[in-house]
């Protein structure tokens, strides 16, 4: 094994939206960032193109997706299966890659379940069954967190328009675009939403209605990007004119440019190093070569998404006996309450209405968050939360082919008359249904399949659970009503959800002893390990984690810079 | 509809043997087929299937082959004709006995039904440079005017009266 001789003030673990803005937040400060990331550095060729065969049907063949896979199971007890997930994407910008451009702020509610659900009563008012839940605040407000969503939406670009959505919490800044154009989705169910008395807006969008460059006092180095053309291939794309938000042409360059940052592509890391102190020494990672080598640090941050934060915790237990369950695991809680949307879909046709859902970009989407949270009453509808309820349903053909009615074959005749005839007069209502922590639901180490480095995979065990089936049957209802509200003639639910958006196993809390990190992402047992990512979040929001992790990576970046005696 | 060739499909092989072409042609022909608009045969979907075994499916491979080999056999079983001489309604009935996993003696004969459904549509709607979508013709019968760089009005209920494209130029324009 080499030695590296020199220590980084910061190792930054996986270079995807965490760990860019914190590189770039860092390395801008004079800090020296070493950043490792396991994925290649794609090029524009490789990812801007709008080819669906290589992104939507065959996304398991991906050089950033076949390497990492995980394994699978719904329970305890069963066998996993192997996994290929375009999320977690390994590849040098991770998931702003491919991802829909949704950036919702959380609601300042949604911080604060164990008081507000449990100890308010309102859970037992509305008859839910909690069994087996693992229900807990998070350690910080909203209002901590809204200065740093601000920068994050004027650094990345967001349109939106403020003070469309009743629900939302306080802001002391408007989204810097205006909201993108609207689609035919949008305008029925904008009118459908009117007619029931809800409350419709333009979800905020990481997408730039506008050519865009951040003003002051915002960082002003991140170049200008061009405006959204609306050509449809973003869920699952890399954007051809780079109007979505992605770190690869935003963060990633300014960090790099600051000559701190030194960024290493196919670089896997395997285990975090300590020393008998209980600190944190650096990394050891397998080079492009397969070679193992070290990095140590003043400071090490994961910012390896759900799975892999939890992985190389679970992975790294020090030689002196202390750990025995991995790093920073002292609390047992490593892996544990992970968490997954369980979105529902409402689908509609029309006969005598052209939608084309094809032109886009996904996230030019109107959205109501009437059924969010706890926006509405429960008492005795049997479950807690909510979700939120939007429009969707782009894409090419090869997206949408296998959406269906009930009452139509998937093949043959009548399949064709369907789909050549509907392609164009279709679209779907996408429902997110919160999904509470419980204790059936964890990440860990597999004990049987092991990755090309021949590290374990991490395996996950993941269900959902009463509260969530009765939220999601109640959400898919309400998706009902809404669709056959827009006229269309003919209207079918698919209400059996499939986890994603991945989020939990390293969760935030005021207690160490069932909580792994501080409100500033700081571990309760090593103070100079740092874990960044939806993983810590406790509980999840209706709304995709995106803007909150980012937000997150902007305190976190803030409260490093202040420890100056670490890097004395 | 500009185009309306019926050629066939697979012209020069790269996995399959002719006779696995033959039956998977006719397959591809009843879960798309040809009316009064061309179907998956005349878009090309066998020759997708046969490109994408020959690179990224290659693991579907021994699926293909013990598949296409069954529903023969399944057919000839029934029918005591080669599936590819069935008559319409005979295909239909033995795919029918293959989709619900009916059909004896193919223990995966549920999962090679759903696997070629989902992969002669691939074909039928692919970008054409996969092998199939010839002339772009699945893009046409649906109304998608394909890899456009951009659309410069929503089409809000009406057609979009774009020529299709399909493109492979450098994503980016430079400035």
């Amino acid at each position: 094994m080499t030695t590296a001789g020199l220590v980084a003030d910061v190792c930054i673990v996986g270079v995807g939206a965490t760990g860019s803005i914190l590189a770039k937040e860092l390395a801008s400060a004079g800090l020296k960032v070493v950043g490792l990331e396991r994925g290649p550095a794609p090029r524009l060729e490789d990812y801007a193109v709008r080819d669906s065969v290589k992104f939507i049907a065959r996304p398991e063949q991906l050089d950033w997706v076949k390497h990492e896979p995980t394994t699978s199971r719904a329970k305890i007890g069963q066998a996993a299966q192997l996994r290929y997930r375009t999320s977690p994407l390994n590849v040098l910008g991770g998931a702003l890659l491919h991802w829909t451009g949704q950036v919702s702020r959380y609601m300042p509610s949604d911080f604060k379940l164990y008081t507000n659900e449990i100890q308010s009563g309102n859970a037992e008012r509305a008859g839910a069954d909690l069994t087996g839940y693992d229900i807990i605040d998070w350690p910080l407000t909203y209002d901590d967190l809204e200065p740093h969503y601000e920068k994050f939406e004027w650094e990345f670009g967001v349109s939106g328009k403020a003070g469309m959505n009743p629900f939302a919490g306080p802001r002391k800044r408007g989204y810097p675009l205006p909201p993108l154009r609207h689609s035919a989705k949008m305008e029925l169910f904008a009118e459908a939403c009117q007619k029931l008395g809800y409350h419709p807006y333009e979800t905020p969008a990481g997408i730039l209605s506008q050519p865009y460059r951040p003003p002051t006092p915002f960082d002003t180095r991140i170049a200008e990007r061009a405006a959204c053309v609306y050509c449809g291939h973003c869920n699952f794309y890399g954007c051809h004119v780079h109007a979505k938000a992605a770190a690869l042409y935003t963060t990633i360059p300014v960090a790099v440019e600051t000559g701190n940052f030194d960024l290493k592509t196919g670089c896997k890391v395997f285990r975090i190093d300590t020393d008998g102190s209980g600190k944190a020494t650096g990394v050891r990672y397998f080079d492009p070569d397969g070679r193992p080598q070290e990095q140590r640090a003043r400071v090490v941050i994961l910012c390896a998404f759900v799975f892999e934060s939890v992985r190389l915790l679970l992975m790294s237990k020090p030689d002196d006996g202390s750990f025995a369950n991995g790093l920073a695991n002292s609390s047992g809680y490593v892996g544990r309450n992970i968490l997954a949307h369980g979105d529902v879909r409402a689908m509609g046709l029309f006969d005598d209405f052209i939608v084309n859902g094809f032109i886009g970009p996904g996230s030019a989407a109107m959205r109501i968050d009437d059924f969010n949270g706890n926006n509405f009453e429960h008492t005795g509808l049997g479950f807690i939360r909510g979700g939120t309820i939007g429009t969707s349903g782009d894409g090419a053909p090869i997206t949408r082919m296998d959406v269906v009615p009930p009452d139509i074959p998937t093949w043959g005749k009548a399949y064709k008359e369907y789909f050549t005839r509907y392609y164009t007069r279709t679209f779907d209502l996408n429902m997110q249904p919160e999904t509470l922590p419980h204790k059936a639901n964890r990440v860990d180490l597999d004990p049987r399949h092991r990755d090309r480095w021949g590290i374990p995979l991490p395996r996950v065990t993941f269900d959902f659970h009463e509260n969530e089936h009765r939220l999601q049957k109640f959400m898919a209802g309400v998706g009902e009503k809404i669709m056959r509200a827009t006229g269309a003639n003919k209207v079918w639910t698919e209400r059996k959800a499939a986890p994603n958006r991945w989020a939990g196993g390293t969760r935030m809390g005021a207690d160490p002893k069932n909580s792994i990190v501080n409100e500033y992402c700081q571990t309760h047992d090593v103070p100079n390990l740092f874990i960044v990512g939806a993983s810590v979040f406790p509980t999840m929001s209706g709304y995709p984690p995106t803007a909150t992790v980012a937000a997150l990576s902007y305190r976190t970046a803030e409260y490093i810079l202040r420890q100056k005696q670490w890097f004395a | 509809m500009k185009s309306t060739t019926n050629r066939p499909a697979a012209t020069s092989l790269k996995v399959l043997t002719p006779s696995e072409a033959r039956i998977l042609e006719a397959i591809a022909g009843r879960i798309f087929p040809a009316t009064e608009t061309p179907g998956a045969v005349e878009t090309g979907a066998v020759n997708y299937i046969d490109q994408a075994l020959a690179g990224d499916y290659g693991h579907f491979r021994s699926l293909y082959r013990n598949g296409l080999r069954a529903v023969d056999r399944h057919g000839r079983e029934k029918f005591a004709r080669k599936f590819a001489d069935l008559s319409d309604v005979e295909k239909d009935t033995v795919l029918t006995d293959f989709e619900s996993g009916q059909a004896q003696g193919f223990k995966n004969a549920a999962d090679f039904f759903e696997t070629v459904r989902c992969h002669v549509l691939e074909g039928v709607f692919c970008e054409p440079h996969y092998g199939g979508n010839r002339d772009l013709i699945g893009w046409r019968l649906v109304g998608f005017p394909g890899q456009q760089y951009g659309y410069p009005d929503a089409y809000i209920n009406k057609l979009v009266d774009l020529e299709p494209v399909a493109t492979v130029e450098p994503p980016l324009e430079k400035k």
